[in-house]
């Protein structure tokens, strides 16, 4: 029987019925939308993504203006003036207190810069428009905005994570996927560089790049170039590894025998088949990037002054951790929260584009 | 009759260097392909088959492979002697292939659209839209349903028949002089294969393609191929037209194959027979008969000498010390 015989197509369409194509892509989208905590993190990290790179758009205010009246003032919703009056107050019966207690004289100088102080602010409090300020996550210990200096920190923060991450993406799969393709020396050469990187401390290479580096007033650029120059070396092995099984299988086979060329191949084949395994990676090699810079921060080698990150943040604020718990508090908590959704969105990810966990329904 | 030969294969050896040695995949083999016949090549796993076919597209993975002599003339042409640009003019335009897993063939990233509009598109020089148009008409000669739907749908949507089709249906979109089909049935199940081979069949008619069929289905080659080559251990034993292969095995080893096929038409209380013992590891092969230590017939001669190759009329030739000069 011919098979395109008019009653047996008629028979087989009847059991095909059609389906609407579903990419890969849209399968994973579908599984990640399931996934509660990686739907959660998806928010989290785009209204990070909003307000941080929006920033300059939204009504906050300077993160580098310093105020000397308004320094360390804690978390309120009351006018910056107010706040500051009541604290000046209050340390002025301190003192007087003081005074009366132990005796000391020379305490009657602070109590007399004090009282000028509070005269000073009275005189300005209904007058200068800046006393009308709201902080409602406290100022630093140069009367600047926690919440503006948060937010601004977390662009330089983030940044060096996209820019880290998409340049140690980019190194990685071209060395990864050329050491793959070619084999032979070429691999041997990228793969025992690798080696050699590897064998080194991460912390201290980076270190050494940073101070060989000119730095100045581009200190934000030496540390995203010393970071993307170490990351790369995980992601050019998965891909390495990815491109080997994937170049001797059959659909590359049929590809060549289709009079594909190698570039054809690289491109079209071998690494869309592979980018799943490529944005796990980054994703979840984001949040050690801002960890990175954080430490590097911590240790005085991030960015500089008066730009900040939240690394920088939070070494400013564990120096006056007792006093003024909200100036070390604010940047942690933006941090840690940033952090959780990263990788809450990263494990999602993994499980919506692993291959293995085909749960459709 | 030597005009409409298309491709011509004379000698070739396909050799890979491994840790344990040479093995000689492919040594010496030679035949012709006539314009629309349908030749089949039939052998145990690990005779060479495949190695064969992807020999002649220069497919051989090198290293290890690497093609070791012979030539394989392609309208003229020594097809291993061409650059790589001009085989690749000539891969999926000229000469394209269909693998035996349908399951794996196919990139599960892209849309059987793109995979089928790119070969078009790259080999016959078309626009997309015509270039779609084409694949959706060769979709639908491949017996796919509702191709103009069907073929925006990932490979993940067909089943292992369907997805068969489609390799077909892109092995043949771009009106190859040449398929080669390796054993593109043996991942389908038996009622599939059938209508499988029966569109290979038809196709291959329709548009005056010569099919190179690689199977270890002696089934499949009776009913589907003009003429015949059996391999054993890289080398062709006996060529001829499917009719004195069948009607008339001259080598032990073909005679062996065909008995061993149980037969329906034939009541037999006796158990099916089956050659003794296993391929011999091609391996470092020492200069002899390879088949002799499993062969009934054997000879002293076998054991030291590689037979002739025996001409025993057009087209059918016999490697064995039973005929020939050395009878």
């Amino acid at each position: 029987m011919p098979l395109n015989d008019k009653n047996n197509d008629r028979a087989t369409n009847e059991f095909n019925q059609y389906v609407k194509p579903v990419s890969l892509w849209a399968d994973a989208w579908k599984r990640l939308r399931r996934n509660k905590m990686a739907v959660l993190g998806m928010w989290i990290v785009g209204i990070y993504m909003v307000v941080t790179f929006g920033a300059a758009l939204l009504p906050f205010k300077s993160y580098t203006e310093q105020e000397m009246l308004h320094i360390n003032l804690p978390p309120s919703f009351k006018p910056a003036g107010v706040v500051a009056l009541g604290r000046l107050e209050e340390r002025k019966a301190d003192l007087e207190e003081a005074i009366v207690k132990s005796g000391r004289p020379d305490l009657k100088q602070d109590l007399e810069r004090i009282e000028n102080e509070i005269v000073q602010l009275k005189g300005e409090i209904d007058t200068d428009p800046k006393h009308k300020r709201v902080y409602i996550l406290g100022t630093d210990y140069l009367g600047r905005d926690m919440l503006a200096r948060t937010i601004y920190g977390g662009q330089i923060s983030i940044m060096i994570g996209l820019i880290g991450t998409l340049t140690a993406a980019m190194i990685g799969i071209v060395l990864g996927s050329l050491g793959g393709y070619l084999g032979g020396w070429i691999d041997n050469l990228i793969g025992r560089f690798v080696d050699l990187m590897y064998s080194l401390p991460y912390m201290l290479v980076v270190i050494i790049i940073m101070s060989m580096l000119p730095t100045g007033s581009n200190s934000i650029f030496v540390l995203y170039i010393a970071i993307a120059m170490i990351s790369w070396l995980t992601i050019s092995r998965v891909v390495r590894g990815q491109i080997i099984s994937l170049k001797n299988s059959e659909f590359v086979e049929a590809a060549r025998s289709m009079g594909a060329g190698s570039g054809r191949i690289i491109f079209r084949h071998l690494l869309p088949n592979s980018l799943g395994i490529i944005i796990i990676y980054s994703t979840l090699q984001f949040p050690s990037f801002i960890m990175n810079e954080s430490f590097l921060s911590f240790l005085g080698l991030g960015v500089s002054a008066p730009r900040a990150s939240w690394g920088t943040l939070v070494s400013e604020g564990v120096q006056g951790m007792q006093l003024y718990p909200w100036r070390l508090l604010v940047p942690a908590v933006a941090m840690t929260v940033f952090l959780f959704a990263m990788n809450f969105l990263g494990d999602g990810l993994r499980d919506a584009l692993d291959p293995q966990s085909k749960n459709r329904n | 009759m030597t005009d409409d030969v298309i491709l011509q294969v004379k000698d070739l050896r396909a050799y890979f260097k491994l840790d344990e040695g040479l093995l000689k995949a492919v040594d010496g083999v030679s035949f012709d392909l006539r314009k629309g016949e349908t030749l089949g090549i039939v052998g145990e796993s690990g005779s060479g088959k495949s190695v064969t076919n992807l020999a002649i597209m220069k497919l051989i993975p090198s290293p290890p492979g690497h093609i070791a002599g012979g030539e394989v003339v392609f309208m003229g042409d020594d097809i291993l002697k061409m650059p790589d640009d001009g085989i690749r003019k000539i891969r999926g335009n000229k000469i394209s292939m269909i693998f035996q897993d349908p399951m794996t063939c196919l990139n599960p990233f892209l849309k059987i659209s793109t995979q089928m509009i790119e070969t078009i598109v790259l080999h016959q020089g078309l626009d997309k839209a015509a270039a779609k148009e084409k694949a959706i008409e060769m979709l639908k000669l491949a017996g796919i349903p509702a191709p103009e739907k069907r073929i925006d749908q990932y490979p993940h949507q067909f089943s292992g028949g369907m997805r068969q089709r489609v390799m077909i249906a892109m092995a043949l979109s771009c009106e190859p002089e040449i398929l080669i089909a390796d054993e593109p049935t043996t991942a389908l199940d038996v009622t599939i294969q059938a209508q499988i081979l029966e569109l290979i069949n038809e196709l291959s008619e329709r548009l005056g393609t010569a099919v190179i069929l690689i199977t270890h289905s002696l089934g499949v080659v009776a009913g589907m191929c003009d003429s015949i080559c059996v391999m054993y251990a890289g080398r062709i034993v006996e060529r001829g037209t499917a009719d004195e292969i069948f009607s008339d095995p001259k080598h032990p080893y073909t005679q062996g194959l065909i008995k061993s096929v149980p037969r329906l038409d034939k009541v037999s209380t006796q158990r099916l027979y089956s050659i003794p013992g296993q391929p011999p590891n091609v391996i470092n092969l020492p200069d002899c008969c390879p088949f002799f230590p499993r062969c009934e017939r054997a000879m002293d001669v076998c054991k030291t000498k590689y037979p002739k190759v025996a001409e025993l009329g057009d087209k059918r030739t016999v490697a064995c010390w039973l005929y020939g000069e050395g009878k």
